[in-house]
């Protein structure tokens, strides 16, 4: 039988080939990562952020720089423009001899007491070597946001990659192919893992590919491999439900929209639920797997919990899986 | 006639199948969770660890201090549950390594002080003080947070000492650094001198209201596009774009009724999500306006692109391409320091302002009738480029 499921992969594969759609699949969460790696050290940049213009001195605007976010503006329209807008930002332009600080009026005091100071010390010429604090480092170079968005980014690759499972079966609707298949020597079951190995294979290769462009190099990649392929299992089952309940591209659309709740809350659910209301998430797979890459990624997993996790996503996805075989059986039909 | 009765039936055969109804419940779930877990003011989730190596009566002077001036408020002791954990940390200055090796797991109860700001008395950050330092320093590494050690010295200057997580930015550190100098009163005289100038601000969005336009747009406007591809893929592979070429309704009449349904479709559920937000405040005429045009001219955007390809797959990438590169704007709509001027070609980003004009109470009107105009006529000429190419590749 693997045999053959084999060649129901090799003749998917060749198929998606010549459509390029699994090379997109693979191709776009790489390049959200490329994203990721590129945009997350800015958005880790938690300090103050200040507007300054253009015809201020060369020398103000560096000083300020190395202690703030600063963004340089061509005209005192645009600056005002820029400190009215939603985020936290105080303006320091050029007023007389001195400088004046400008402000939306609804910020938190402490932009304020930053910009203030931040002036005064420029105006009073102050370094950062008369400091009298002392900095201890951890040691730790990889900022928690960029892990979230990596582990988002697995989850939504695993996501793409059941939609590539369900878009193949829904093919194969429409060709009329399925009956077919009932009269060859493949089992119903076969025939599904064989569907199954495109998409299965894909979220493996993006999964790895994107944890490596966003420089997780030295996690535990053994405990990488083993949710990646409990990852390979949940796309399974998303993308087989997904593609034997539509009869259509209509409905395995909707089956994807759908399918963004359970995910986006599993997220939510771990990232925002205090401690005593993670229960609530329990029944997710994907809460599971993404607990376990968030661990993972923070390099603070162990075993234990990890072979938790990866039963709970196996046992879930299974036992939908399993509810589901005699729905399969008929849509296979 | 013949257009209405296609669009009825067109109409009443979505309101056989799946899709129609997901949207609708769709609309709902995201809903209950604008109204249920989106809260309309933010809460400050900042923290931070600190132990006061400084006599006790000067701490409770400090505390109090700031409680009477509005700044802090005593909040109920918290719980941490801290695992075994080995770590190393390094001190910037002199390389020196420590090693911290805790081997069982511990639970301590510290004491909570919410920082506020005097004048609004909102949350600005929560600061957990701890007994002891080797605690503090265990939190701090296991909760990923910044820690500090507070220490007086014999002039009685507070000083402080830093446990930073690594991957701050040298900014963010030098800042820590500049922070803390031994300026006294020069600083107090120079810092009193500043001019501050208050624009009054403008009115804004609360964070409930200020997810609206992305719901809107990626769930309603940008889905016609996505959509009209399905609906139009679906129709050809069942034959009944060929079949409609034989009957004497001409093609454009076909193509705006999967428009029509598409737009009834998006109408009801941004309506569903919008009116139990923003109740009676906002003008419904101009949304409405706003995101049947914008829809328009999404769906012919989706029309044209449909008119290149046979089916589903072979679109695919050049449909994943456009929906991701028209997503790259809500970026610009939620960082407002990211703005480039390149992203302002995209229709998404006009797409979110409009939006975001409509539900201000005194939003830009004219930005949003401008735009209309502007969809109006980009989804018109789309949708003629789209009739011919549908009319020459169609028709028997």
């Amino acid at each position: 039988m693997i045999k053959k499921m084999f060649i129901i992969f090799g003749r998917d594969f060749l198929s998606s080939r010549r459509d390029a759609m699994a090379v997109y699949i693979m191709v776009v969460p790489l390049i959200m990562a490329v994203l990721v790696a590129a945009f997350a050290p800015g958005l880790n940049d938690t300090t103050v952020n200040i507007a300054m213009l253009e015809s201020d001195s060369a020398e103000h605007i560096e000083y300020i720089e190395q202690y703030a976010k600063v963004e340089v503006f061509k005209n005192i329209e645009e600056l005002e423009r820029r400190v009215n807008k939603r985020d936290e930002i105080a303006g320091i332009i050029p007023l007389g001899d001195g400088h004046e600080i400008l402000l939306q009026g609804n910020e938190a005091d402490i932009i304020e007491m930053y910009a203030v100071l931040l002036n005064s010390f420029y105006e009073l010429g102050l370094t950062k070597e008369e400091t009298t604090a002392t900095m201890i480092s951890f040691g730790r170079t990889i900022p928690p946001l960029k892990a979230k968005l990596t582990n988002m980014l697995i989850s939504v690759t695993v996501m793409l990659s059941g939609m590539l499972i369900a878009i193949s079966i829904v093919e194969e609707k429409n060709d009329d192919t399925i009956n077919a298949v009932n009269v060859t020597p493949i089992s119903q079951i076969g025939f599904i893992l064989g569907k199954s190995l495109l998409g299965s294979s894909v979220a493996m290769i993006s999964i790895i590919g994107a944890i490596f462009i966003t420089g997780f190099y030295n996690v535990n990649w053994i405990m990488i491999v083993i949710i990646g392929f409990c990852s390979m299992i949940l796309s399974l089952v998303i993308g087989f439900l997904q593609g034997i309940n539509s009869d259509d591209f209509m409905e395995a659309a909707a089956g994807v929209k759908m399918l963004m709740l359970p995910i986006a809350g599993s997220i939510a659910g771990y990232e925002l639920l205090s401690d005593k209301w993670q229960w609530t998430m329990y029944w997710s797979p994907f809460y599971w797997a993404y607990k376990a890459n968030d661990l993972i990624l923070a390099k603070i997993a162990d075993w234990p919990t990890i072979l938790l996790c990866t039963g709970l996503v196996i046992i879930s996805s299974t036992v939908v899986f399993i509810l589901f075989i005699p729905k399969i059986r008929k849509g296979l039909s | 006639m013949k257009l209405f009765s296609t669009y009825i039936k067109e109409m009443k055969i979505a309101a056989r199948g799946f899709y129609f109804y997901v949207e609708i419940i769709f609309a709902v779930i995201l809903l209950v969770i604008l109204l249920v877990a989106v809260k309309e003011e933010s809460v400050s989730k900042e923290a931070e660890y600190l132990y006061n190596d400084i006599p006790s009566k000067i701490t409770t002077y400090l505390i109090e201090k700031d409680i009477n001036e509005g700044k802090a408020r005593i909040a109920e002791p918290t719980e941490f549950k801290m695992k075994p954990v080995t770590f190393e940390i390094t001190n910037q200055e002199t390389s020196e390594v420590t090693l911290y090796e805790f081997e069982e797991e511990k639970t301590i109860t510290v004491e909570t002080l919410e920082q506020l700001d005097p004048e609004t008395g909102k949350l600005t950050r929560t600061a957990y003080i701890i007994d002891n330092e080797e605690d503090m320093i265990r939190l701090s590494y296991s909760e990923g947070k910044i820690g500090a050690t507070v220490i007086m010295s014999e002039e009685g200057e507070l000083t402080y000492k830093y446990y930073l997580q690594g991957y701050e930015t040298d900014r963010l550190v030098d800042l820590l650094y500049i922070l803390h100098n031994e300026s006294g009163e020069v600083l107090t005289t120079e810092m009193d001198n500043q001019v501050v100038r208050k624009l009054g601000f403008e009115q804004q969005l609360n964070n409930r209201e200020n997810l609206l336009p992305m719901f809107i747009v990626f769930t309603g406007s940008l889905m016609g596009f996505f959509i009209v591809m399905a609906y139009i893929f679906l129709d050809k592979g069942e034959g009944v774009i060929k079949a409609f070429a034989v009957t004497p309704s001409a093609v454009w009449k076909y193509l705006i009724s999967k428009m029509g349904v598409i737009m009834t479709t998006t109408i009801i559920s941004s309506l569903v999500i919008t009116i139990p937000v923003m109740g009676a405040r906002i003008n419904y005429l101009l949304f409405l306006v706003f995101l049947i045009v914008t829809t328009f001219a999404s769906s012919s955007l989706g029309l044209l692109v449909a008119s290149f390809f046979d089916d589903m797959v072979k679109a695919f990438g050049i449909m994943y391409g456009l929906i991701i590169a028209l997503m790259i704007p809500a970026f610009s709509f939620y960082i407002p320091s990211f703005d480039p001027m390149w992203m302002r070609i995209l229709p998404t980003y006009p797409m979110l302002q409009g939006y975001k004009e409509i539900l201000l109470k005194n939003g830009d009107t004219g930005y949003v009738l401008i735009y209309s105009l502007v969809f109006l006529v980009s989804g018109l000429v789309l949708f003629a480029l789209a009739n011919i190419k549908f009319k020459k590749t169609l028709t028997l």
